[in-house]
């Protein structure tokens, strides 16, 4: 057992020694008008929030959700694409939500996370399994919900921040917000760049020896803006977010014997920009909010040997009404209309594609005593396909009249629609598929504990699902790679969620963890020799849990985040798989206060602190031991 | 608070279990392979980038299959991807690794690595000249690699301004295939020069030698571009001698083998076909059904005529080689690696 462990230990076994002093542990920041509604709606579902604590350490979104949450982050290396799955579903099966609009590429059903810095949002949200059904189309998964948060009547306040770490990483990051009784504005500016030019084992090699990684240095900087004006019982405003992103693709290790001129060949250049108009308000009886957004995000990709340059350019225009009517406290009706146009230019497609994506929630949520019910159906139409079905249906009931134990289920249909690359791309496209469906139950029951000085909060979750027509590509009898509804998947598995939060005196501890057991079994194959049949899917580990704790002492706060990926298959007849990982980040922050309004906050973080050499991806290098330290000027 | 202490405790102990790196192998075989005549390399490709590509070694007398053998003889070392070709020469095995842009030399009895040669871009063929010279077709470099055989380096390059892909050397002279421009490239490899181009169909992907000392060349069409065709030619006169059309646009006829005895083609088209040189039409009917299997790979045994055919499945698995006797009966089929896709039958 690693020595910072022990310590961290004796710290947590001293700390139970004897608590004295009490505190509010409430320290989640949430939108109290709007949002309210919508999560008690959910309330049968499971939901993870990660706090701005969290949202604020990690470096970027891929980081922020393996280190904090239970799903599966594929990362192809530093700075690379990464993707993420839930619950043994795909990539393009997590649906990703910016201030409630699906950023998913209409082209594949997928969202790059390493575009996507958390310096951009200040609350994000996981909707396990079937509650992503209210979140649209796609999320057989679950979805992922990044958003900003607008406060009025606040003043003024600054944040500027550097970083400099290893391998000539270097972020500059400037927010700048002002409210008063009647505005919100807000100014964001980002730069990062960062050469990635960490040394590694190259294993794949006979002498095995130290090199440097090559080609993945990155440039990325952005701008996010939001301006809102409040009225007596609503507010509007918009909020502008672009985004350029410049990085060179690093070669897998097997190919780094090449000299400098050829492995430097590949690079990727994205651009998006999202502009968005909201108009939301409340009475007691009736909330509603209305939302008008344009996306846009070009990906140009370039090689310069295969002189491959492939430039892809997916809008979306989304437009969205979300009503909540309050017949009385205990029952809500509730209403989402989503009328969503996608298009997409790119070499691969020979016509310009479009269609419309739209679909209608409808549903209720009754409180009947100790008993929280939601029915939901969402209706569909996408392209020319039309679904009127996919309901969802959901209970918490209260053991304890204050609702520290409570039992969940909830059962749904969910679909995913072929993206325009399935239908369309030329070749190999296919206009004749299905869309993949999902049907999903979880059971699931939460227990918190508080004293006057602790409070735990735990979450078990048992789930199964059961994907029907799951698309794969594969080569035609004339060898055009093609996509087919082969698969059939099941999946089923347990998800264990733990926080904790104690005040000893002046120190505070903060504890969250997960944990999460998932089988995942493809049920369908090609013929009889296909070998992945009854087998696990690939890049789906068993195991997983990663945990975060944190202690705070006056100006001081000490982090310890760990997080185990346990072994996952890589080829589908589960013959080859890729040895568990397990990964230490350290963290030391202290604040110091200048003036009664402005703070310095220092913070050091030194991540695989055990510099662990291993691979999330089959021979895509990874970094090893590597520090960051960050000055931040707060003024308010 | 001791159980939540415990249990991350135990969590951490996790961190404690053995060291593993890198992609691990749950049925390889750890046979020590000592490569005999008859026997068989099946070449498999592995995934574009995933580094899976691999040699399995087949014992065609007791039907017995070794996977992995390249990284079992090597240390644990992985061969690269996409294993494109592979060519026996001075006892010698000489593996095209596409993407990992190198072509790796090893031992032909031991499979232990010699040398790597590199600075390619994106090699797909390997043709030895002499003792000491070998050409490397490739996709992207617009040029043909000359490899000088002793010291394993490229020593220059004949431009050719296309993907060049299967090669062929005939009479002191070199053939290859344009599969950009559709020719049919002629070298002198005296002097490195390209010196003449004849025109073909479209996609010229295969070239093979008969008894007659013609040369047949396979056009796949490319994707509904063209009608796929077979082509005889005659390398005395450098011309066309005859033209079989497939009536498909469809059909992408590829593989293209000729048997030792230089009477009989090959190739596959969906399922596997046989055609006389001296026929005066395309078979008709297929020698062997694919029987919803998908055909990728196909070689014929210099010795028994044996047909192997490979199946790559859902290419990320092992694919599965099925073995033929001459008239297309299933003598064995036997599980390779990932993605089979080529055939060294070893002399």
């Amino acid at each position: 057992m690693s020595l910072v462990s022990k310590i961290l230990a004796l710290v947590v076994i001293l700390s139970c020694q004897g608590f004295v002093y009490a505190q509010s542990f409430n320290d989640t920041l949430n939108l109290k008008t709007v949002t309210v509604t919508e999560e008690r709606i959910l309330d049968s579902y499971k939901l993870t929030k990660l706090d701005s604590f969290a949202t604020k350490e990690a470096i970027n979104l891929s980081e922020l959700l393996n280190n904090n949450s239970s799903i599966f982050v594929k990362n192809y290396g530093a700075s690379s694409l990464s993707s993420v799955s839930f619950r043994g579903t795909g990539a393009s099966h997590t649906s990703v939500l910016w201030n409630g609009v699906s950023l998913n590429s209409p082209m594949n059903g997928q969202v790059d996370f390493s575009l996507f810095p958390t310096l951009f949002i200040d609350e994000a949200e996981i909707y396990h399994g079937a509650s992503g059904l209210v979140n649209g189309s796609g999320a057989l998964g679950g979805s992922v919900a990044l958003n900003n948060i607008t406060k009025f009547d606040k003043g003024f306040s600054t944040v500027l921040e550097q970083s400099v770490g290893s391998f000539s990483n270097y972020t500059s990051n400037a927010k700048a917000t002002y409210s008063n009784k009647k505005w919100f504005t807000e100014t964001q500016l980002y730069y990062n760049s960062n050469k990635n030019n960490f040394e590694f084992v190259n294993i794949s090699l006979k002498e095995k020896p130290l090199i440097k990684q090559q080609n993945a240095n990155i440039e990325q900087y952005g701008i996010q803006q939001a301006i809102f004006r409040k009225f007596k019982s609503s507010k509007i405003g918009i909020r502008f977010w672009y985004f350029n992103s410049d990085r060179k693709l690093p070669t897998n290790m097997l190919s780094v014997l090449n000299n400098d001129a050829i492995a430097s060949n590949e690079y990727q250049l994205d651009k998006s920009y999202r502009a968005m108009l909201e108009w939301s308000g409340f009475t007691s009886m009736f909330n509603y909010k209305v939302t008008s957004t344009y996306l846009k995000d070009g990906l140009t990709y370039n090689d310069s040997i295969s002189s491959i340059h492939s430039k892809n350019n997916a809008e979306v225009i989304d437009n969205k009404l979300n009503t909540s009517i309050y017949l009385n406290r205990k029952f809500v009706i509730k209403n989402t209309m989503s009328l969503r146009y996608e298009q997409a230019i790119a070499d691969g497609f020979n016509n310009n594609q479009h269609r419309f994506n739209n679909y209608w929630l409808f549903g209720i949520n009754k409180k009947i005593q100790r008993l929280n019910l939601s029915i939901f159906n969402r209706m569909m139409m996408v392209g020319k396909e039309t679904q009127l079905l996919a309901p969802s249906l959901g209970v918490m009931y209260s053991l304890t009249k204050n609702n520290t134990l409570k039992i969940k289920a909830n059962t749904a249909i969910n679909y995913n629609y072929p993206t325009f690359n399935d239908l369309y791309w030329s070749a190999g496209g296919n206009e004749n598929l299905k869309p993949e469906k999902a049907e999903m139950v979880e059971l699931g029951i939460s227990k918190s504990i508080s004293n006057k000085i602790t409070l735990i909060e735990n979450e078990l979750t048992g789930f199964y699902s059961h994907v029907y027509d799951w698309i794969i590509w594969l080569p035609t009898s004339s060898n055009i790679w093609s996509p087919t509804n082969l698969r059939e998947v099941e999946n089923r598995g347990l998800e264990y969620s733990l926080k904790l939060t104690a005040n000893y005196q002046k120190l505070k501890i903060n504890l969250t963890g997960n944990y999460a057991y998932t089988l995942s079994t493809n049920r369908k194959g090609k013929n009889e020799n296909d070998n992945s049949v009854n087998k696990q899917l690939i890049y789906v580990p068993y195991h997983q849990a990663n945990y975060t704790l944190r202690l705070s002492l006056k100006q001081f706060t000490l982090s310890y985040n760990y997080s185990f990926t346990g072994e996952r298959f890589i080829s589908t007849d589960n013959n080859w798989y890729m040895p568990a990982n397990f990964i230490s980040n350290v963290g030391l922050s202290k604040i110091l206060n200048i003036t009664p309004k402005t703070r310095l906050n220092a913070s050091f973080k030194a991540n695989n602190i055990f510099n662990q050499d291993y691979q999330a991806i089959a021979w895509r290098a990874m970094p090893g031991r590597n520090y960051l330290f960050t000055l931040s000027f707060q003024f308010n | 608070m001791r159980i939540i202490l415990t249990i991350l405790l135990i969590i951490n102990l996790f961190s404690c279990k053995k060291d593993e790196l890198g992609p691990q192998c749950n049925n390889c075989s750890d046979d020590i392979i000592i490569a005999k005549a008859a026997d068989v390399v099946i070449l498999n490709e592995g995934n574009f980038g995933w580094g899976n590509g691999s040699l399995s070694y087949y014992q065609s007398q007791t039907n017995t299959v070794s996977n992995n053998v390249y990284q079992q003889a090597n240390n644990n070392v992985p061969l690269g991807d996409v294993i494109q070709s592979a060519y026996q020469f001075n006892n010698k095995f000489y593996v095209v690794a596409n993407n990992s842009s190198k072509i790796e030399v090893m031992n032909s009895f031991t499979f232990s690595n010699d040398a790597t040669i590199t600075g390619f871009n994106s090699p797909r063929y390997f043709l030895p000249i002499s003792v000491s010279k070998a050409y490397v077709s490739d996709l992207y470099s617009n040029s043909i690699q000359v490899v000088d055989l002793t010291s394993n380096t490229i020593t220059g390059s004949i431009t050719t301004n296309c993907w060049t892909e299967q090669l062929l050397l005939h009479n002191d002279t070199v053939y290859a295939c344009d599969m950009t421009n559709d020719n049919l490239l002629i070298i002198n490899p005296a002097n490195n020069s390209l010196v003449d181009s004849v025109k073909l169909g479209v996609e010229p992907n295969s070239i093979v030698k008969d008894k007659n000392e013609k040369l047949w060349i396979i056009c796949g069409g490319g994707f509904q571009e063209d009608n796929a065709k077979l082509i005889r030619f005659n390398p005395q006169t450098r011309s066309i001698e005859a033209t079989f059309v497939f009536p498909n646009i469809n059909h992408s006829p590829s593989n293209l083998v000729m048997n030792k005895e230089g009477g009989h083609l090959y190739f596959l088209n969906n399922n596997v076909y046989r055609m006389e040189i001296s026929a005066s039409s395309l078979p008709s009917s297929e020698l062997i059904n694919n029987s919803n299997n998908n055909f990728y790979g196909l070689g014929i045994d210099p010795i028994s005529d044996e047909i192997y055919v490979a199946d790559a499945i859902d290419y990320v698995q092992n694919g599965i080689v099925f073995r033929y006797s001459s008239s297309g009966s299933l003598i064995h089929q036997f599980n390779v690696g990932i993605i089979p896709g080529n055939f060294l039958f070893i002399e």
